[in-house]
């Protein structure tokens, strides 16, 4: 199979109800992230970089945000002769509060395009992964569905995360739905998958039928209906499904291999440019292990901070693991601890905020401290 | 033919030079081409400026090695300049029925285009340079032409009168008017240095460039030929005075120069609404072990040094116990562990060495005259150790001589 014979469909509201804090004014695929990114331009980069050129984004509300972002699909390449991102949303007062009826509303669209597959992916998920390599795979076990997993622990937010089995050759034995994992390894089944578009219409036609609103359920009663199986994506992953996975992914970035793995030269992550300058540092400033993106002035103290494009931090400024989105300024002489402060917030001069590592304090966008 | 809309003023920037003063630096890049100011190549700074006093046509006349500026330039969207009948234009000299030249000179260049510039019908022309640093509204100097109702029109800059001799000088009346050219006077008349920002009627213009292109001997060049010509027939040439930040960037000292500038607070120039084509990378991280002052630091780069008065273009790498100081790292060049660069330039995808040492205080040389800014050229490797003296310039196809 070719990667332009793949049609890719990006939900851009998974786990909003888990994370509702950063989601409140956004989609969760246009939670700013990593200092200059939304989450959803690492699985933009991922099907651009793999060839897949025809993409939808389906998007139920607070979708301002992420067509700002995305617009065309030019930062991506995705706007060409023969590439194209399309931006779903809900129509005719249709139902979108599910996976399957979200589906069904958009066969339309999905029924017009060409493609003979369809890559599904959550707008939660940051990953550098090589879809070429799944698609391989799909064709050499002639499969009908295969699902992406990563193996691990399943992070906070999923109450019911499906986790999967598989035998040596990969094909899948065994689909689990369980609530309350705990911290044990599993192979968890993120939202990506690769399938056939006739079968996954067909399959969404059948539950409807059967009223089975349930998609988890569904996949797990029609298992031995098809060939499926599932492949590991075992570069790095991580999924946004809380405010604390939020805030570890950020830090994360502070590890070298972690960097290397997201931002491989080969296989860039595109994003929506803005033309800032390059970051100024001030005579008194301290910077330490942190990750700091352009159009900022930092003449304060950070330690362990992922600061993002146009931040000010004033002298005197004390600031450790910390998560600051674009344009916020924090005045001079504030001690910040554990706090994600989204953008274009005013942080006064002389203010201190503690939060907690299994706590991080969230100030919300455009708020006056 | 295909109709263009009219435009009242097309910008023509001249690209071509070789820019020979920049040395290793534009070997195989035209001067305009110069990264500048840790993300900016020095011809953002021109173009912008067309963008930003809504200038939409503008032709850049390149020559000299224009294979990374034509691909800098590409289809100018990073600028806005990628209408759909307007918009940015790279001209190289070209063949034609009569023959074919090179472009002989600032005027020929501009008068082998004459079939450009007139597609769009233009009142004027706004002749540029890439190879000065500054933010200007040309806006501002066309209505300036307009109520003067000139044929022609010099930006000039005030420059302090011990440093007069350095520029091409106008000597004006009272009301801005020129009477004389004073090209690297001697015993300077005025302090009003020209900026090589030129608005030219362009009917008088194209007067003007066919006469000289007819005439023997002429070197076809606007300060030495055509702008003398026309003051000559009695023209109405004015200077329209500038006042801002200005710098020209032809050398290694005035480069160097203008990028500290940046870093100091006391200077004008603010990066705002200055575009470019952006590198996809991440934004940069900044190692535990890592101290930067006063300093710049683009996306992509990786710190676990020492940083002062620094500008790291992006994708720099500066590695453990190595010590960068007032000097300019352009992208993707990498400092090994333990190496020390001061005063130095040190330009694209270079390799320092670890603990090499590049360039030197102007307090540990005895003789000040045998001071300089270091400059390592693109795609270098300095073995480790290797000792690089002030002034020194090192090409990348002599390094074996230079090593150890």
């Amino acid at each position: 199979m070719r990667s332009n014979d793949v049609l890719g469909l990006v939900f851009a509201d998974t786990m909003s109800d888990k994370i509702p804090e950063l989601s409140a004014s956004r989609t969760v695929a246009s939670i700013p992230i990593g200092g200059k990114y939304r989450l959803i331009d690492f699985v933009l980069s991922n099907m651009s970089n793999s060839g897949v050129n025809n993409v939808g984004i389906i998007a139920k509300s607070n979708f301002l945000s992420l067509t700002d972002h995305v617009g065309s699909g030019s930062a991506y390449d995705l706007s060409k002769r023969r590439s194209n991102l399309t931006l779903l949303t809900p129509y005719d007062g249709k139902n979108f509060s599910n996976y399957i009826e979200t589906i069904y509303n958009m066969h339309g669209y999905i029924d017009h395009c060409r493609e003979e597959y369809v890559l599904i992916s959550p707008g939660n998920v940051v990953t550098n992964f090589d879809y070429n390599a799944l698609f391989d795979f799909h064709s050499k076990n002639d499969a009908d569905v295969t699902f992406v997993y990563r193996r691990g622990v399943v992070p906070a937010g999923y109450d019911r995360p499906l986790t999967v089995e598989t035998d040596d050759s990969g094909k899948v034995t065994q689909v689990r739905i369980t609530p309350e994992i705990g911290d044990v390894e599993v192979n968890q089944v993120y939202g990506s998958m690769l399938i056939k578009k006739s079968v996954l219409m067909e399959e969404i036609r059948n539950a409807l039928s059967v009223n089975q609103l349930d998609a988890k359920r569904h996949i797990q009663m029609s298992l031995d209906k098809y060939k499926v199986f599932a492949y590991e994506n075992t570069g790095y992953t991580a999924v946004v499904s809380s405010i604390n996975s939020y805030f570890d992914f950020n830090m994360d970035l502070m590890k070298k291999d972690v960097r290397d793995a997201l931002f491989n030269p080969k296989r860039p992550i595109y994003t929506k440019v803005r033309d800032d300058a390059p970051s100024r540092y001030g005579l008194d400033s301290r910077v330490k292990n942190s990750i700091i993106a352009q159009g900022c002035v930092i003449d304060g103290e950070v330690e362990n901070c992922v600061i993002s494009k146009g931040v000010y931090v004033g002298k005197g400024a004390k600031l450790s693991n910390c998560i600051i989105m674009q344009d916020t300024k924090i005045g001079k002489d504030t001690k910040l601890n554990y706090v994600i402060i989204d953008k274009d917030v005013t942080v006064k001069d002389e203010r201190s905020l503690m939060g907690f590592d299994s706590y991080p304090i969230y100030i919300a966008k455009k708020s006056v401290v | 033919m295909q109709m263009f809309p009219k435009q009242e003023v097309v910008a023509m920037l001249l690209a071509g030079g070789q820019g020979s003063r920049l040395g290793v630096l534009t070997k195989k890049l035209a001067k305009p081409a110069v990264p500048f100011g840790g993300k900016y190549r020095i011809i953002d700074f021109p173009l912008s400026n067309c963008v930003n006093s809504g200038i939409e046509a503008v032709g850049i006349l390149t020559q000299y090695q224009p294979l990374i500026l034509n691909e800098y330039i590409g289809n100018g969207q990073p600028w806005d300049l990628d209408g759909m009948h307007s918009g940015v234009n790279c001209l190289s000299p070209y063949q034609a029925i009569q023959g074919a030249d090179w472009y002989s000179g600032t005027a020929n260049a501009i008068y082998q285009n004459i079939n450009y510039i007139e597609r769009y019908d233009p009142d004027y022309v706004v002749i540029l340079s890439g190879d000065h640093i500054y933010k200007m509204d040309y806006n501002k100097m066309l209505e300036y032409h307009k109520e003067k109702n000139a044929a022609c029109t010099i930006a000039v800059i005030d420059v302090p009168m011990e440093e007069a001799s350095r520029f091409g000088i106008l000597n004006t009346y009272e009301n801005g008017e020129i009477y004389e050219f004073d090209e690297k006077p001697e015993h300077p008349k005025s302090t009003n240095a020209s900026m090589g920002i030129y608005i030219f009627s362009w009917k008088e213009l194209r007067k003007y460039l066919t006469e000289d292109a007819e005439l023997e001997g002429s070197s076809h060049d606007f300060g030495k030929d055509v702008l003398p010509a026309m003051l000559n027939a009695g023209e109405r040439m004015f200077a329209y005075p500038f006042e801002g930040y200005w710098k020209d960037v032809g050398t290694i000292d005035s480069l160097w120069e203008a990028n500290m500038d940046l870093l100091d607070p006391k200077v004008t120039l603010d990066l705002k609404d200055i575009y470019s084509r952006n590198p996809m990378m991440p934004p940069h991280y900044v190692s535990p072990d890592a101290n930067i002052q006063n300093s710049l630091v683009a996306d992509g780069c990786n710190v676990e040094g020492n940083l002062e008065f620094s500008i790291l273009f992006s994708g720099v790498t500066v590695g453990k116990g190595a010590t960068v100081n007032s000097s300019i790292i352009m992208p993707g060049a990498v400092i090994e562990d333990g190496a020390n660069v001061q005063f130095a330039i040190v330009a694209e995808n270079t390799v320092i060495g670890k603990n090499a040492k590049i360039g030197q205080r102007p307090e540990e040389v005895e003789n000040r005259d045998n001071w300089g800014i270091a400059v390592i050229g693109e795609n270098t490797v300095i073995a480790d150790g290797a000792v690089v003296k002030a002034k020194e310039m090192i090409d990348s196809e002599e390094v074996a001589g230079n090593e150890k």
